[in-house]
């Protein structure tokens, strides 16, 4: 068998790095702990795993690790950080919309086919030190668009374009009683912000991207469109506590 | 007992408190979960660069930097100031100790954020 060696190597790993190996996906919700370990097995991989069909996807090193992070800072030692991850791409059954044929007004232009594919990359759920409950969501939309052409002295071409966009929805479920107020500065205009009040008021903010952030840039996408629900609650509050 | 005095958490922001083992170039006292191998803070360890991502505690070097892109981001400097003002106001709550003859310096000339 090739790459046994590899093989017996991620065996050895964490199940949920096994899985983002193989599977190129992650289904977990366990305390800051358990990522810990999840982390400790991911950073042995880059040393382990030579074959390229095994590499980490770009965004679970650019984005998941990160965000592991920060969410385990904001949680208490028991409290479970829920993820779900999904690297694959849109090309995945299942994530495909329905296609349907735009009306074609010039000559050369035989056909026109466009569907939508969306792909929530990820998700999570987190419940914080202070007693709220974040969750965020997001998800690429791609529109795709495939035109048959024929020319003149009847050549065929077939083109294919695509368009991506971007959104990020983020919603804090505030602990009861909490003091909720208006930040003075209103967010990027990219960034829109709900607050919904009841028993325990919500926070939502969405952020609609006009195309997909590169890798480098995805992550501190995300942390901007957290902090404007953080801006709502006073900083102030006592007892702090590691 | 001196506490330490590293700021918690990324959004949620806190400080530590536990029993301090040792301090920081900047003053600052920390406890064996906040100092990192060279002896030094988080603010101190993240303003000397990230590192290696997957190195516990990574986020806390990020912190900083993260409140200063994202008061220019949202135009609101408050953000930022908040904060930094924060972090010197859990310090003067009513607690038996006062992390200002500490650090030897005025805490309101940003000795927390800029170390």
């Amino acid at each position: 068998m090739f790459w046994r060696k590899t093989r017996a190597a991620i065996g050895r790993f964490h199940p949920a790095h096994q899985r983002l190996t193989m599977e190129r996906t992650v289904s977990m919700a366990s305390p800051p702990g358990e990522w810990a370990a999840v982390l400790a097995s991911l950073s042995q991989h880059e040393a382990t795993v030579k074959r390229r069909k095994w590499r980490l996807p770009a965004r679970a090193t650019t984005v998941l690790v990160p965000l592991i992070h920060v969410l385990s800072e904001d949680t208490a030692r028991d409290a479970p950080i829920g993820i779900g991850a999904d690297f694959r791409g849109a090309g995945v059954p299942g994530k495909e919309g329905p296609k349907r044929e735009l009306p074609v007004r010039t000559r050369h232009i035989r056909k026109i086919t466009e569907w939508y594919t969306l792909d929530p990359w990820l998700q999570v759920r987190a419940e914080l030190r202070d007693g709220s409950v974040l969750e965020v969501r997001v998800t690429d939309r791609t529109r795709h668009r495939k035109i048959h052409k024929v020319n003149a002295r009847n050549k065929h071409k077939w083109k294919t374009k695509k368009k991506a966009v971007q959104r990020i929805d983020a919603r804090r479920t505030l602990p009861r009683d909490a003091l909720v107020e208006r930040p003075p500065a209103a967010p990027p205009g990219w960034i829109r912000v709900r607050r919904k009040d009841g028993k325990r008021t919500t926070l939502n903010a969405t952020a609609k991207l006009g195309q997909v952030p590169e890798d480098k840039d995805q992550l501190q996408a995300i942390l901007t469109v957290l902090t404007e629900l953080f801006r709502w609650t006073r900083p102030a509050a006592t007892g702090r506590t590691a | 007992m001196n506490p330490c005095g590293a700021t918690t958490g990324f959004f949620v922001l806190g400080r530590c408190g536990r029993p301090s083992v040792t301090v920081c170039q900047c003053g600052r006292r920390l406890c064996a979960e906040h100092v990192d191998p060279q002896g030094l803070c988080p603010e101190c360890s993240g303003a000397q660069g990230y590192a290696d991502p997957y190195r516990p505690g990574w986020a806390r070097g990020l912190r900083r930097s993260h409140y200063r892109y994202s008061a220019s981001a949202y135009g609101d400097p408050n953000l930022y100031t908040t904060y930094d003002s924060y972090d010197r106001s859990g310090f003067d709550q009513g607690d038996d100790f006062d992390i200002g003859g500490d650090t030897g310096g005025d805490p309101g000339d940003g000795g927390w954020t800029d170390s």
